[in-house]
């Protein structure tokens, strides 16, 4: 249409005219075109999610004969998978998995704050020989598979570690068996050497950027380093130990890998996730506790995450942009 | 409630414990300084209490560790009085000893717990590698020479397949199409080839579809984990940016960006899940419950010749019309991207009519009384697709990653820089190309990094979904089963090492980025 008004030599002023307004129709729907992408973007990304709320709230009967967008005409709608899922094992809750998520991702998260913190100042603030070397090495581990270090450390927790000396009928000890494997301490324990080079990294990142002329003036008043680390750096540091704590709570209470390493079938100390899996395993039996459940497991990072987002955002930045 | 009274009990002692070493090791080294022998007995004390916990430990000699414990510290306390009677060093280099006390003291735990959790166990996942599956006979690189031969994790035998796939075809015509328009344009600038979105854009997705020619063609463990690297990276980091850029001064910006950020939060167990749902496939003559099969089914019921069909040509020419007035409109206005998206957007279009008037949409099986009924798509057991579809599922959870982090370097763009360029003529499209994304490549980089290491260790999505049946194995799933299931040290330490080795460049990249921003 427009093709021919444009191949005319010289097209007259009405036809300019015209033109122009159908030009200006079409920049202007041309305009909002990304912003309908973005919307229609936005609902693709969130139909899955609200896909399984919905199904989470319909009848076994409902769930296994006809799609979520069907109860809209037909009903189906029931609050007890939720009452089930909340309950004991033998309907299919998960009650005792979610209070094991907790005793898992607590310790996991407290523990390598703490002492990545006191890391992240020394590699930042005390000078050593070594110290930029060390600190390459400690945070390019970050990048390690943690596939690599499951099956001896889980032989590690299983039965310690024993050197027997060569030639020697002596078997030395270098780490006691303390029964750990099958147990959350397994877990947690694993959480929290996985952790590390991340968590020093992060922190160091903010940590080295506060001024330097405070920690100056408060060694001349004759405060040591631990006084500084706890009176000045840790309060000063407080976004980015928020940042990095709402960061680790999520990955490890949405771990699966590491659990199921450790814990195995101990059924009695699975994390939700593992149940979950387990629910989702046994197909057709459970099938209308599965949505419920995965959506209970679901709703603690999620609280988390809306009620946070804005420190988990900073942490995921101050990860991977440097400042 | 006992698990968690336990584990908080337990979080308590471990913050105890830790919290009475830190104080107690700082005032042992402010000891150093002010009172040299009390610091050399109570070192003295405490290093033979440990030595005696050993010797008890390992039944070197019978008696109660606590007794063997103080016997030795006694002797310590001793020994460190005896080695502080020569006389007291001077005051600096006690000062210095002290100093150094305390960086072990704040550095120490962060070591201890790397080295014991990660370091020692890479080499020993890599000794064990070398061992047989009881880790008892050296084996050499056998273990990986099993992983290279065996045809389940490395199967290149098709190879040949992959110049007659129509993929292959397809890639070639993207990548000849990007190459013509870039020589076109770049003669006109008086260059042999000009790297433009027009140009760039179609040789970039013609070297995806090639991956995909190959990929679907060569199969394995290996082949699949490169897929989803691939795959994944290659999307993720494109409809993040897209996101990023589409969402970037728009009214409500921040409720956009939540919900595309929102699979995040959620754990790739549940997102297994979650998809699975979406991909449930019933037999055709009953009603779907899953969401995607739901619309194939409906799409195949829009037969040729029936009123739907008609209906959906209709629509189809409407948008056809639509697509080839902007076409029009573009070259007319010299907007060379504009005629290109337009012509390139009515392709899938025009292919949509004629299946909607020759063979028909969505599948077709025979239905009950013969005649055809709309089929079903087994996402998760049609080899090699479902690979495809398990992706997605990352796909959907790496956007809001990918989409976070670009949007937060594209607002981070200085705004001088931009204006400049607006100053110097530029219109939106040319500051975008070449301004904002030079700026952000930096950026992109380190995201694209992220994801490769992050999706080189993809695994509980392919758990949870397939077990890696129906050819999806990936290196980390199949590393689980040999090595928790089958309990085969040595082949799934080799697989483990291999991951290993697979993330290394992108390690060696963070190490030359740590330096470079600490120069």
């Amino acid at each position: 249409m427009s093709t021919a008004t444009a191949s005319k030599p010289g097209p007259a002023s009405g036809a300019i005219e015209r033109v122009d307004r159908t030009g200006k129709l079409i920049y202007g729907f041309l305009r909002r075109i990304p912003t309908w992408v973005l919307w229609l973007m936005v609902i693709v990304w969130s139909i899955p999610a609200s896909s399984l709320f919905l199904n989470s709230f319909r009848t076994r009967d409902a769930q296994r004969n006809s799609g979520w967008w069907e109860s809209f005409n037909e009903g189906g709608w029931t609050l007890a998978n939720y009452s089930e899922v909340l309950g004991t094992e033998q309907t299919g809750g998960l009650a005792r998995a979610l209070v094991n998520s907790f005793a898992i991702a607590i310790p996991a998260t407290v523990i390598p704050v703490a002492i990545a913190a006191m890391a992240a100042y020394a590699f930042a603030w005390i000078k050593f020989r070594g110290r930029e070397w060390l600190f390459i090495v400690f945070v390019s581990l970050l990048a390690l598979p943690n596939q690599v270090a499951l099956l001896p450390l889980l032989q590690l927790y299983a039965g310690g570690a024993h050197w027997t000396i060569p030639g020697t009928e002596f078997t030395l000890t270098l780490f006691p068996d303390f029964d750990l494997a099958g147990s959350a301490t397994a877990v947690w324990l694993t959480h929290t050497a996985f952790a590390l080079p991340f968590a020093v990294f992060l922190l160091h990142n903010y940590i080295s950027s506060l001024p330097g002329e405070l920690f100056e003036a408060a060694r001349i008043d004759g405060a040591d380093h631990v006084t500084i680390f706890w009176r000045l750096v840790v309060p000063l540091s407080v976004p980015a130990l928020a940042a990095f704590t709402i960061f680790q709570f999520l990955w490890t209470w949405n771990d699966y890998l590491v659990a199921i390493t450790m814990i195995g079938s101990n059924g009695e100390a699975w994390p939700a996730t593992i149940r979950i899996a387990s629910l989702a395993g046994e197909f057709g039996l459970r099938e209308h506790v599965l949505s419920a459940g995965a959506f209970v497991q679901a709703g603690v990072p999620l609280i988390v995450f809306f009620a946070l987002q804005r420190f988990f955002v900073r942490g995921l930045l101050a990860g991977s942009v440097k400042s | 409630m006992g698990a968690l009274g336990g584990a908080l009990i337990g979080v308590v002692i471990a913050i105890g414990v830790s919290t009475a070493l830190f104080f107690g090791a700082n005032w042992l080294f402010d000891l150093a300084v002010d009172r040299w022998r009390t610091f050399l007995a109570t070192s003295g004390a405490l290093v033979g209490a440990l030595i005696g916990a050993v010797i008890a430990g390992n039944d070197v000699a019978g008696g109660p560790l606590w007794v063997w414990a103080a016997l030795c510290a006694v002797v310590g306390a001793a020994a460190g009085i005896a080695a502080s009677l020569p006389g007291t060093p001077s005051k600096p280099r006690r000062t210095r000893l002290s100093e150094r006390g305390r960086l072990v003291t704040f550095l120490g735990p962060s070591l201890l717990f790397v080295a014991l959790g990660l370091v020692i166990p890479l080499l020993r996942s890599i000794y064990l590698s070398l061992l047989d599956s009881r880790a008892s006979e050296w084996v050499g690189l056998a273990n990986y020479g099993e992983i290279l031969t065996n045809p389940n994790s490395l199967d290149l035998s098709g190879w040949t397949e992959i110049f007659t796939s129509r993929l292959f075809y397809a890639a070639l015509v993207l990548i000849a199409v990007g190459l013509g328009i870039g020589m076109a344009v770049g003669r006109r600038r008086g260059r042999t080839m000009e790297a433009l979105p027009g140009s760039i854009g179609p040789i970039a997705i013609g070297l995806f579809v090639l991956s995909f020619a190959v990929f679907t063609t060569l199969r394995g463990t290996v082949i699949n984990n490169l897929w989803w690297v691939v795959v994944v990276t290659g999307l993720s980091t494109a409809l993040g940016l897209a996101a990023a850029v589409l969402a970037d001064g728009v009214r409500w910006e921040s409720v956009a960006k939540s919900l595309i950020f929102l699979p995040m939060a959620i754990s790739f167990v549940g997102a297994g899940i979650i998809w699975r749902f979406m991909y449930i496939a019933r037999p055709p003559q009953k009603p779907q419950t899953g969401f995607l099969n739901a619309i194939w089914v409906w799409l195949g019921s829009l037969r040729p010749r029936t009123t739907g069909a008609w209906v959906a040509v209709l629509i189809l020419a409407l948008v056809t019309v639509l697509l080839a007035g902007l076409c029009a409109f573009g070259v007319r206005r010299r907007q060379t991207a504009f005629a290109i998206g337009a012509a390139v957007t009515a392709v899938p279009v025009l292919w949509l009519i004629y299946r909607f008037l020759g063979p028909g949409l969505g599948g077709s099986v025979p239905g009950p009384t013969g005649e055809p009924i709309a089929g079903t798509i087994l996402f998760l057991q049609e080899a090699p697709f479902n690979n495809v579809w398990l992706m997605v599922v990352l796909i959907w959870i790496q956007t809001g990653f990918a989409m976070v982090i670009l949007s937060a370097a594209i607002k981070a763009v200085p705004a001088e820089l931009i204006e400049a360029a607006r100053v110097d003529g530029a219109t939106e499209r040319q500051t975008f190309w070449n301004v904002i994304i030079p700026t952000i490549i930096p950026t992109i980089t380190v995201v694209a990094t992220t994801l490769i290491v992050l999706v080189m260790k993809v695994y509980d999505i392919v758990k949870v979904m397939t077990a890696g049946n129906f050819g999806t194995q990936v290196i980390a799933n199949e590393m689980w089963q040999r090595a928790f299931t089958e309990l085969n040290f040595g082949l799934g330490s080799a697989l483990a090492v291999v991951l290993f080795l697979a993330v290394v460049p992108a390690m060696a990249f963070n190490i030359r980025r740590t330096q470079r921003a600490d120069a």
